[in-house]
């Protein structure tokens, strides 16, 4: 029942970016021909790249093509396909996007521990106001904040990403230039699992088996964590899978801020330049990405609360 | 942090909120009367005018600097505002509106409605908004009403997900089910019961959005979609670019924009605090006062002197526990019996030192196996609770870890304090799973809580509770929110344990019944005190305390004839906040005299027997009443 949802998400989604890209003013066959062509050239493009025949017959080619991931030819960068161009850039982003989310998870939920553990105590009221604070913080005003400081006051690191190297090959050369990024995604994450972890915390420590757990002379740290944060870690789980949208509209603002070439600047360059079958390939694959994390947050869901695990079987 | 004698806090805003409100009522002035404000024409290029130079610092010619060329960055920022303002206040309350009647719908009629629209929300949250801004931003423009309408057209999934979730359980509550029970159509109820209910968290989250529909157009305008007129999200963008040599371009704004979402999430957070100000954490403590009592031999198991629990709640000082003495030998049972609120399970909670989340004074004497629970250092204590106690909770539903396996929770104690091996614990796991009545050990090992009936998982925590074979076993009402039928097989269980392992016992109940058939000694207690203490069989035979002379002629009795009244004790126990100088029962009794309101008595001791009562009923009362 959920997956037939998801793949018809998946379908609507995909229809209507063809169909709203379709009716933009920009023409692709006139793009990809060129400032100085004549208008028969142009049909003459229009004609070999299919753009003539019906608009269903195009969207379930395209869609046909996708599925073996084809597709097309970029109308713009002449000679690769929209698969390669995002094949060069998915790479940097899903970096950008694991590492922000390692950074947020590894900051969030230990603060959050010790916050709930003592409500008004010193740490628990800097975390929350740091946390409040940031929530006020969009991306590129923290980011520009962090480059100003660590990059050109401190100079610690670079505020632009350059010939990233590998992770693979050069692990300390590609975080020193991916720190920044990352920290400045992380960070706006943190504010938002900070907050919800530590309130569910503190409401579950009012549960009878916490105060039993108390009673039965079980520490503290370990009441925290083997007994409290697992049952209150279901909405976190549900903000973590949501957050993926959000998580890819930020990584797109990072990577404008800090020069990097992933996905979401080869998104705003295609649109600028029209390139329209890689802005539908894009779309597709956000649709996917998006699917694929609703169906990992149902999975983990059912790791963690057992109820829910029974319900379903 | 709460002390003994500091007032409950005051519910006022504080300065921060009315710092964001004034900054925010600033921004609205600005908005509205921008054109009559004596600053410069924001596009008028310094390098021109000579008025602003390029690159220009803050300073008094312009607050803010000059741009790349020599524009007022004063100028600009202001101009900024009014797009800000607009957009956001018409996204906020058109996307608020329409979501709270789409979610509500969803969640209140359930069904293939709830269905559909949920699907719709999904697809609407997985719709790249990106690519419908660049579509419908090509195909009309970029104006603020195209902006507008987007925005409200991303908006309102987010309200419509928010109240979908919050009516999909408000609609399981009680509440609405009474009022369709009582005859209100469907649609009434959704608009009377569940939109109210819902007003909270939408109006918080509006506040929220309001902040985020300023950011979102500020990030669009970063990344070159922007508005057809001047935003912060561009002025942002544009200053980027120099940051290295000029900061200020850059910075300026994005404080600017940074204080104004502050400002809007902090008046949103503080009008969210007038409706649940319990958010105001201060911070739990457990604090003892005064020098343990040197009476501490005799061999009990328990023993209790003078101690008095006081819960600083926002609401004022809770008197829990009003110098309570008792003590339980070896082998013993001790019935505590008071109504809902007398302070009968504060008891057991000083005993453990476990509360719930606010700070609490406790003084007096806790003695355990002769370890002073109060003042011993928190190792000691939690060896003690560990090791010596056991403890049973009211509600089996709520009283097991719902994500933990039985085996996980069975075996922690004895992993932890006994010094069992995992394996070796297990193996006694399923010895005490037999031993408390439970079939097919194995398999319920494996199981979690959920999958078991409440009095099988009431058996469960008294297996926990005896894991490490205690000396002491606090029983809270453990049988209260099981059913009937299961009740008497609890109580026998515990009866049985507790005589087979010679454990002391204190039973807490309201019910007298229980007590008859299960306990060696009663102790009755009301508004925090224990009126009345002695053998189970001599309180019964000869209650002296007005107030359990109520309470068992309130009892049903088998013995007497079929129309036998039952009487009820008339009014309400006091507040425990607020206690009344003489005895605590004077407004309720029958027999109070005018010295019961001045004077709380003194503890009277007859033998075993000992009750606090100015004028005690005579023995042999009993039942006397109890036939009309």
């Amino acid at each position: 029942m959920r997956i037939l949802r998801l793949i018809l998400v998946f379908f609507v989604v995909t229809f209507f970016t063809f169909f709203l890209l379709d009716n933009s003013p920009g023409d692709p066959a006139a793009a990809r021909a060129g400032l100085n062509a004549t208008p028969e050239a142009i049909e003459q493009i229009r004609e070999e790249m299919g753009l003539n025949r019906p608009f269903l017959t195009r969207y379930f080619d395209w869609l046909g093509g996708a599925v073996q991931l084809d597709f097309g030819d970029s109308n713009v960068v002449t000679g690769f396909t929209s698969w390669r161009l995002i094949q060069n850039a998915l790479p940097k982003t899903i970096e950008l996007m694991v590492l922000a989310e390692v950074l947020a998870i590894g900051i969030s939920v230990p603060l959050a521990v010790a916050s709930a553990r003592r409500p008004g105590s010193w740490i628990d009221r800097v975390s929350s106001g740091g946390a409040f604070g940031l929530l006020a913080l969009p991306a590129f005003v923290l980011g520009i904040y962090l480059s100003f400081f660590f990059g050109v006051k401190l100079g610690w690191f670079p505020t632009i990403v350059e010939d990233l190297p590998s992770i693979f090959r050069n692990p300390i050369g590609n975080l020193h230039q991916m720190f920044l990024p990352s920290l400045t995604l992380a960070l706006n994450l943190v504010a938002v699992y900070l907050r919800l972890l530590r309130s569910d915390m503190i409401d579950t420590l009012q549960e009878d088996y916490v105060m039993l757990a108390q009673a039965r002379g079980m520490s503290e740290r370990r009441i925290m964590w083997r007994h409290v944060l697992r049952p209150s870690s279901l909405n976190l789980t549900t903000a973590i899978g949501l957050n993926i949208a959000a998580l890819i509209g930020g990584a797109f603002i990072i990577e404008v801020l800090f020069a990097i070439n992933g996905i979401g600047r080869l998104t705003i360059i295609s649109v600028f330049l029209e390139d329209y079958s890689t802005v539908a390939a894009i779309v597709a694959l956000l649709t996917v990405a998006y699917v694929a994390a609703n169906f990992a947050v149902d999975i983990l869901y059912s790791i963690l609360d057992p109820r829910i695990r029974h319900d379903n079987t | 942090m709460t002390t003994p004698d500091e007032k409950p806090q005051k519910r006022s805003f504080g300065v921060i909120f009315w710092l964001s409100a004034g900054w925010i009522a600033a921004l609205v002035f600005v908005a509205l009367f921008e054109e009559l404000l004596p600053i410069r024409d924001p596009e008028a290029l310094g390098i021109r005018t000579r008025e602003v130079a390029k690159f220009e610092g803050p300073g008094f010619n312009a607050f803010f600097g000059g741009d790349g060329q020599g524009r007022d960055m004063f100028a600009r920022v202001l101009t900024g505002i009014r797009p800000a303002l607009i957009l956001s206040l018409v996204v906020t309350v058109l996307a608020s509106i329409i979501g709270t009647i789409v979610g509500a719908t969803a969640g209140y009629l359930r069904g293939t409605v709830d269905g559909a629209i949920a699907i719709l929300i999904d697809m609407a949250l997985a719709f790249p908004g990106l690519v419908l801004l660049i579509a419908v931003r090509a195909s009309f423009g970029n104006s603020l009403t195209v902006f507008i309408i987007l925005f409200t057209l991303s908006g309102i999934p987010s309200y419509a997900r928010i109240v979908r979730g919050a009516s999909l359980s408000l609609a399981e509550r009680e509440f609405v089910d009474a009022a369709v029970a009582m005859g209100a159509s469907r649609t009434r109820v959704l608009f009377k019961e569940l939109i109210p209910n819902l007003v909270l968290p939408v109006l918080s989250f509006a506040f929220l959005g309001f902040a985020l529909v300023i950011l979102t157009e500020g990030a669009l305008a970063f990344i070159g979609l922007s508005m057809d007129r001047l935003t912060w999200g561009q002025l942002i963008a544009e200053g980027t670019n120099d940051i290295a040599d000029h900061g200020h371009v850059a910075l300026i704004p994005a404080t600017t924009m940074f204080l104004t979402i502050l400002a809007f999430n902090l008046v949103g957070d503080g009008i969210r605090k007038l409706w649940s100000p319990r958010e105001v954490a201060t911070e739990r403590k457990l604090i003892t006062l005064g020098d343990a009592a040197d009476d501490q031999t005799g061999g009990e198991a328990l023993s209790i002197r003078n101690l008095a629990t006081v819960l600083h709640t926002p609401d004022g000082d809770v008197r829990a526990v009003d110098d309570v003495s008792l003590s339980v030998m070896p082998g013993e049972a001790l019935g505590v019996v008071g109504e809902s609120g007398s302070g009968k399970t504060m008891i057991l909670r000083s005993i453990v030192g476990a509360f719930a989340l606010s700070s609490v004074t406790r003084s007096g004497t806790v003695n355990v196996g002769g370890i002073d629970m109060l003042r011993s250092d928190a190792e000691t204590v939690r060896s003690v609770l560990g090791n010596q106690i056991g403890m049973v909770s009211q509600n089996p539903l709520n009283a097991l870890n719902p994500v933990r396996r039985i085996e996980t929770q069975i075996i922690e104690p004895m992993v932890v304090h006994g010094g069992l091996t995992k394996s070796a614990a297990r193996q006694r796991a399923l010895e005490l799973l037999e031993s408390v009545g439970i079939p097919a050990p194995e398999q319920r090992l494996r199981e979690y809580p959920h999958q078991l009936s409440g009095g099988m998982r009431q058996r469960i925590t008294i297996a926990i509770a005896l894991a490490n074979e205690p000396d002491l076993l606090l029983a809270d009402e453990p049988t209260t929110a099981l059913d009937v039928t299961v009740q008497d097989q609890i109580l026998r269980l515990l009866s049985e344990q507790q005589r087979a392992r010679q454990m002391a016992m204190l039973l807490v109940t309201h019910d007298l019944a229980v007590v008859k058939g299960f306990t060696d000694r009663v102790a009755i207690v009301y508004a925090g005190e224990v009126v009345e203490i002695g053998p189970t069989s001599e309180i019964f035979a000869n209650p002296r305390h007005q107030y359990t002379l109520a309470l068992m002629r309130s009892m049903p009795n088998l013995d007497l004839p079929s129309h036998s009244e039952l009487q009820t004790i008339e009014g309400t126990p006091p507040s425990l906040i607020d206690l009344p100088d003489g005895c605590r029962f004077a407004a309720r009794c029958p027999a109070a005299q005018p010295t019961c309101e001045q004077t709380n008595p003194s503890p009277v001791t007859d033998g075993e027997h000992t009750y606090r009562c100015h004028f005690p009923a005579e023995t042999g009362v009993a039942l006397s009443g109890a036939v009309s």
